[in-house]
């Protein structure tokens, strides 16, 4: 009996492997179609991807916002929350962090704890109003977090372009003040060579890591350890069966929903106070439906979000390796990560479906 | 002055609302068989491209046309089978297309225009009657047809109980699953009818501008009936194309008049809350007994 249980088990763990083994292949048959060898292709990935410390640590920078972002869906996720939103949710918490950290006058060790927690506050702010719309009126919040998103866009622009935005600063585009150097993110690189891991100076493994490690704990606390984690797994499981076993189910989504956004508000904090300095309408955007396809891909749990951010970093940088040194255009991405959740949500199903086959074989 | 203001807004608001109706359209038909589809911003964005691809390859609109449709069809065939066939989330796998669609366009563009966020300039298009892409106009048989298959047809009849009461149509011999298929694909060929009137002289990276979504919006607000579906996506276009003609004149600040089409998406879902109710078996995966 043990030993079928651990075979299910096998089989579980294998269906996303399976999902990204089968879309590379994709890529490396579309590369040929365009004309270039497995080999020449791999070969490109490799260079820009594994082949220097450099390129190696640039992959887990990369990955710090877009882990943020894989948990902030994935916690809404796990309570059947469909996030779209989390794209405006960082758009607006980086803001209010930002302002906090240009116009609040503190010592550096309340400072950084205070920009962090005004980021959250202002994502949570940002899903707060899809969040009640959905528990209080039943308005769906996949169609209303995209339209939250699309004037979280235009909101910010506004902001930055008129009543925040920090005239005098000579720059091209339209900008804030810049940031106190109290609430600026310094690099840990040294901590990593200091233990033989050689991070180069020009790669950013800053105070962010510590916010994303922190943050990956305290949701896997949440979820695993907590009785509100609890809950929100049962719902995400059976809305159904929570509500016979007496969970409120509308707060429990609300509480996740809010979470996510709070979570949301820290995507941005590496590029905000770690890179820029200053905040712009021109940060990384699109984030946060990346961290859709990385929830989606690490199963919503935290540590699975840990595999799939690191391995979306490896994806981006791969595109970028591709697009240098063959004829295949970095978009073929989107196009590889689209096509892997869809392996992984079929090949999922299928192995879901060959193990209640099995069961029923092994019952009867 | 005034009248000649008013006519231009009327026939510009029938050109910017013909997107966003076909869509709507094609969501019609897609959740009236029981399979939500939040994809279609992801097929416009797919179809956008190809009627402009297929149009400069072979000089000819109606190629464009053909490129267009089976580009939609093709990316519907994927939700269906995704959906239908192994039954996944079909939230799930409408995220996973819109994804890949970002992809589609950008690399195609890349490979055929050798620029990576817009093609070349398209000149094979249907000729403009009264200012406007004279394809605006076949919207209105297409509503008046939609109407007619859904709700005066037998298919009609066997599409809207499979999203009602799938159990009961597979009691009846109606095969679920390929009539979902067909729902499916509906949306698909109206995301390549919609592409024809956005913007069929150019692609531009992003061009599609979240209309696929607003589509969804107008869909719920339309009570998932075509007709008033329509309806809904004329009122999102109108207040998109006053956007357009009036943001430089408005003493406000551009950016909160961009906001408008969407707040407004809000505003209407918060009003037909409760009121309008989707097929019961929407975004249920249908199981057969066994």
């Amino acid at each position: 009996m043990r030993k079928t249980k651990s075979k299910y088990r096998v089989l579980e763990t294998l269906s996303p492997i399976l999902g990204v083994l089968a879309s590379v292949l994709v890529l490396l048959v579309i590369a040929m179609i365009i004309g270039e060898m497995p080999g020449k292709t791999l070969n490109a990935i490799y260079k820009f991807t594994l082949a220097s410390a450099s390129r190696l640590s640039t992959i887990f920078s990369v990955a710090i916002p877009l882990f943020l972002a894989g948990l902030a869906v994935a916690v809404a996720f796990q309570a059947n929350v469909f996030n779209i939103g989390v794209e405006g949710q960082y758009f607006v918490g980086g803001l209010v962090g930002a302002m906090a950290g240009i116009y609040l006058r503190l010592p550096v060790y309340l400072h950084l704890p205070v920009v962090v927690l005004a980021s959250m506050a202002g994502g949570a702010l940002w899903a707060a109003i899809p969040a009640l719309l959905k528990v209080r009126m039943g308005i769906h919040e996949v169609i209303t977090t995209i339209m939250f998103n699309n004037i979280a866009a235009a909101l910010v622009n506004f902001l930055v372009n008129g009543p925040l935005s920090g005239r005098g600063e000579k720059s091209l585009e339209p900008q804030t003040l810049k940031i106190q150097s109290t609430a600026l993110f310094g690099k840990l690189n040294h901590w990593f060579n200091a233990i033989g891991l050689k991070v180069p100076k020009h790669v950013y493994l800053d105070y962010s890591l510590i916010v994303a490690i922190v943050m990956g704990f305290l949701v896997w606390f949440l979820l695993y350890r907590l009785r509100q984690g609890f809950e929100i797994r049962a719902v995400g499981t059976s809305l159904e069966v929570s509500q016979y076993a007496g969970i409120r189910v509308k707060r429990v989504q609300m509480t996740a929903f809010l979470a996510s956004g709070s979570l949301a508000g820290l995507i941005g904090l590496q590029e905000i106070f770690a890179i820029r300095g200053v905040y712009t309408f021109e940060i990384a955007a699109g984030l946060g439906f990346d961290g859709i396809a990385i929830a989606l891909i690490g199963g919503n749990s935290p540590v699975g979000v840990i595999f799939s951010s690191v391995l979306f970093a490896f994806f981006k940088q791969a595109g970028y390796g591709l697009q240098l040194y063959t004829a295949v255009p970095n978009a073929i991405i989107y196009v590889i990560s689209g096509l892997m959740i869809l392996f992984i949500v079929v090949i999922n199903e299928v192995t879901t479906r060959y193990i209640r086959a099995l069961r029923r074989k092994e019952a009867a | 002055m005034f009248f000649p203001t008013l006519l231009d807004f009327l026939f510009r608001g029938l050109e910017m609302s013909a997107p966003i109706a076909f869509c709507a359209l094609g969501a019609v038909f897609c959740e009236k068989s029981g399979v939500v589809n939040i994809a279609l911003e992801g097929f416009l964005s797919v179809t956008a491209f190809t009627v402009v691809w297929g149009s400069i390859a072979f000089q000819s609109v109606w190629m464009g046309l053909a490129f267009a449709v089976a580009s939609g069809v093709l990316m519907s065939l994927m939700h269906a089978v995704a959906t239908v066939t192994f039954r996944v989330n079909q939230i799930v796998s409408g995220v996973a297309l819109n994804t890949l669609a970002v992809g589609v366009g950008r690399f195609l563009s890349q490979k055929v225009f050798e620029q990576e966020t817009q093609s070349a300039a398209n000149s094979y298009m249907f000729p403009t009657v009264l200012h406007i892409n004279s394809f605006t106009f076949v919207l209105i048989p297409v509503v008046a047809a939609c109407w007619f298959v859904l709700y005066k047809t037998v298919f009609g009849l066997r599409l809207r109980t499979v999203g009602e009461n799938p159990e009961a149509a597979d009691t009846l011999g109606i095969s679920v699953n390929s009539l979902r298929y067909v729902g499916v694909i509906m949306s698909g060929v109206m995301c390549g009818l919609a592409a024809m009137v956005l913007y069929p002289s150019k692609w531009v990276n992003g061009m599609t501008g979240g209309r696929g979504y607003i589509a969804l919006a107008a869909l719920i607000f339309g009570r998932w009936h075509p007709v008033y579906a329509v309806l809904a996506a004329l009122l999102f276009g109108y207040a998109d194309t006053f956007r357009i003609m009036f943001e430089s004149k408005i003493p406000i600040p551009s950016q909160f008049v961009q906001m408008l089409p969407y707040v407004l998406a809000i505003v209407v879902l918060v009003a037909v809350r409760g009121k309008s109710r989707a097929p019961a078996a929407d975004g249920i995966p249908y199981e057969k007994g066994e």
